[in-house]
């Protein structure tokens, strides 16, 4: 067995062990049973992960149809997700482009434009905004939009204040992305003449492109499963909001307000087959934002070898 | 790229000649501004956290509710708000969890860095990583329906029979009526929230141990437990102290899912089964309840002050000790 440190005791030690004390063997022996039970410590991650897709799917599953889907009836009395699946796609389309225009703009700011110090400030400030419990981003947005700014318990504030939960994780994938172009490139683009905004476009931007996109995907994905910014911003609706002031549901309303209803209960049912979808999407998100750092690492390997 | 000149000939590249005509020099204040700009997005991430601040001490009124805020006093019909249980609830749940997660996050490191086969490590690493994609929501549902039953039927009684010299443990004290909500399994969730980002942060940390150091242990003739135990793990203690710190951040930051299984009953727990709450789930459900009575309000704003001083303390601990490490990986936590 090969492991990450070369040949595990047997060859070498077991010529060791003979003649050797106790001790010895002792020492041995209990590497060895390390190394046979801590691998085991992986199950403690795996059995709840399968279980909690199992369960949940097992509940979700058989109820859940295309008719379910595209249903705009009331969810409050029917079994019908079309209204709470098309406003959290506009939640997060409106939400994905604010978060994409502060992250980008501020992480390439970030990266190519403050001197080190500096850089070093926004990047520590991004990574407190990453640390913040929702539910302060979540007062954030009801005193600030709700409160403040009058805006009411509405669509814009959810919107708002969701795009701030994510843009640091977009801001910080871009800044990575762009500190992490090679010197000789940069070099090579000003040595030729490049301006820094010809720069950043042709040579930059095509360079840490799919960076950028895993940032966008892990901000999405971190945004769709978000509960207490919405819950506490947003009042929730029985249809598509039109505008910006109106009410507006969120997918994991439905689960925060359905968990604990008796099963066979409409928001029960509703709350698994919500639980479901999320779960879909941000496993979809997970696995592309990964295929995508993989191609990305092969192509960076291929072109700087 | 220019080359040093021959110290031995004094010949170098060709010097560059100058430009023949300088570009008109912009206005001095023209170009201070012009190097602004770039901080005014660059520094958004830093303003959205003052505005956080300012906005919850500015809703808090700066209303001083003397040391009663700290209290253990809690009736919100008399007025008497002493978020001192929530204080404790907090670090009742966030601690055990915290330990529970180190350990295992320990376990998990070390298994994936020293004893796995680097193909089988390759592929058993992301499942661990695929815990912190589930959204708190969706944990808290799957507890709540799925494991806390369980807890209430099986594991609470086996600990209280099994643990019953441990004061606070004893079996006559579970409430049969909790259909298992309250400490253990909020722990439980928080421990599997709070596992990948220790794992990531300790397995990274042993990553970082240069391969010499493991070569000249194993070459002196300890074992591998032994390298890791005393070698690899003191040298990437920091990466080891910032899990402790990034993961507490996030146990006792976590809102929706322990308010879905806690019991969110204003009260200091009276054993280990029961149901108490904590400040992020405590602020997450009484929004509501604070609709109308502006002291009310100030309350919330001003626990949530209490709760950002904490969490903002913790992860400027745990970054600090990680500052070099702000790789791809950790861009996701």
């Amino acid at each position: 067995m090969a492991t990450a440190l070369g040949p595990a005791p047997g060859t070498g030690a077991d010529a060791l062990r003979r003649g050797t004390t106790a001790r010895l063997r002792w020492r041995t022996g209990f590497d060895r049973w390390v190394g046979y039970l801590l691998p085991l410590l992986f199950l403690v991650a795996l059995v709840p992960i399968a279980y909690l897709v199992y369960f949940v799917s097992a509940k979700a599953l058989p109820g859940l149809s295309w008719a379910v889907l595209t249903s705009s009836a009331d969810y409050q009395i029917h079994d019908a997700l079309g209204v709470p699946i098309v406003t959290t796609f506009l939640f997060m389309l409106l939400a994905t482009a604010i978060a994409v225009a502060i992250g980008v703009l501020g992480g390439v700011a970030a990266a190519e434009f403050l001197p080190e110090r500096s850089a070093g400030w926004m990047r520590m400030s991004a990574n407190m905004l990453v640390g913040m419990p929702s539910v302060i981003i979540g007062y954030f947005g009801y005193f600030a939009f709700v409160l403040y700014f009058h805006w009411g318990l509405s669509f814009l504030a959810g919107v708002v204040t969701l795009a701030f939960f994510m843009s640091p994780y977009v801001f910080r994938t871009v800044d990575l992305a762009f500190s992490s172009i090679p010197r000789p490139i940069r070099e090579a683009a000003f040595g030729s003449g490049a301006r820094p905004v010809q720069y950043l476009l042709r040579v930059g931007t095509p360079i840490a492109f799919p960076q950028i996109l895993t940032g966008v995907f892990l901000a999405m994905a971190i945004g769709v499963g978000e509960t207490a910014p919405i819950v506490l911003t947003v009042e929730p609706g029985l249809l598509v909001p039109t505008g910006a002031f109106q009410p507006a549901v969120f997918t994991t309303y439905l689960i925060w307000t359905g968990f604990n209803q008796p099963p066979g209960d409409v928001a029960y049912t509703l709350a698994f087959q919500a639980a479901f979808l999320v779960i879909v999407v941000v496993l979809a998100l997970n696995v592309v934002v990964r295929v995508v750092a993989a191609r990305y690492r092969q192509r960076l390997e291929g072109l700087y070898q | 790229m220019t080359e040093p000149p021959d110290p031995a000939t004094g010949t170098g590249p060709e010097p560059v000649p100058p430009p023949a005509a300088a570009p008109p020099a912009r206005r001095g204040w023209l170009r201070s501004l012009g190097r602004a700009v770039p901080y005014l997005p660059a520094a958004a991430p830093a303003a959205i956290v003052v505005a956080v601040a300012i906005t919850l001490l500015l809703a808090s009124g700066f209303h001083n509710f003397g040391w009663d805020f700290f209290g253990l006093k809690f009736n919100s019909d008399q007025g008497v708000w002493g978020v001192g249980v929530l204080i404790v609830g907090s670090f009742l749940t966030a601690v055990p969890a915290l330990v529970l997660s180190m350990l295992l996050g320990l376990g998990i490191a070390i298994a994936s860095t020293t004893y796995l086969p680097r193909a089988l490590a390759r592929v058993l690493d992301p499942t661990v990583d695929l815990l912190a994609g589930i959204p708190s929501v969706v944990y808290g549902i799957w507890a709540f329906v799925a494991v806390a039953p369980w807890f209430g039927r099986v594991l609470n009684p086996w600990l209280a029979s099994h643990l019953a010299f441990v004061p606070g443990f004893a079996a006559n004290s579970i409430s049969p009526s909790s259909e298992g909500v309250g400490l253990p399994i909020a722990i439980f969730v928080l421990t599997l929230m709070a596992l990948p980002i220790t794992t990531l942060l300790i397995r990274d940390a042993l990553r970082s141990v240069p391969r010499d150091l493991w070569e000249s242990g194993l070459a002196l003739g300890a074992t591998r437990w032994e390298v890791v135990r005393r070698v690899a793990l003191r040298h990437g203690r920091r990466g080891v102290w910032s899990a402790a710190f990034l993961g507490f951040g996030r146990a006792i930051g976590e809102t929706v899912a322990v308010a879905m299984v806690i019991g969110a009953v204003d009260k200091l727990p009276s054993n280990a089964y029961d149901s108490t709450w904590t400040m992020a789930a405590f602020m997450f459900q009484e929004l509501d309840a604070a609709f109308g009575s502006s002291r009310y309000l100030e309350l919330l704003a001003e626990l949530g002050l209490v709760l950002l001083a904490i969490t903002f303390a913790v992860n400027l601990i745990g970054r600090r000790l990680v500052a070099h490490l702000y790789a791809e990986e950790v861009a996701g936590l």
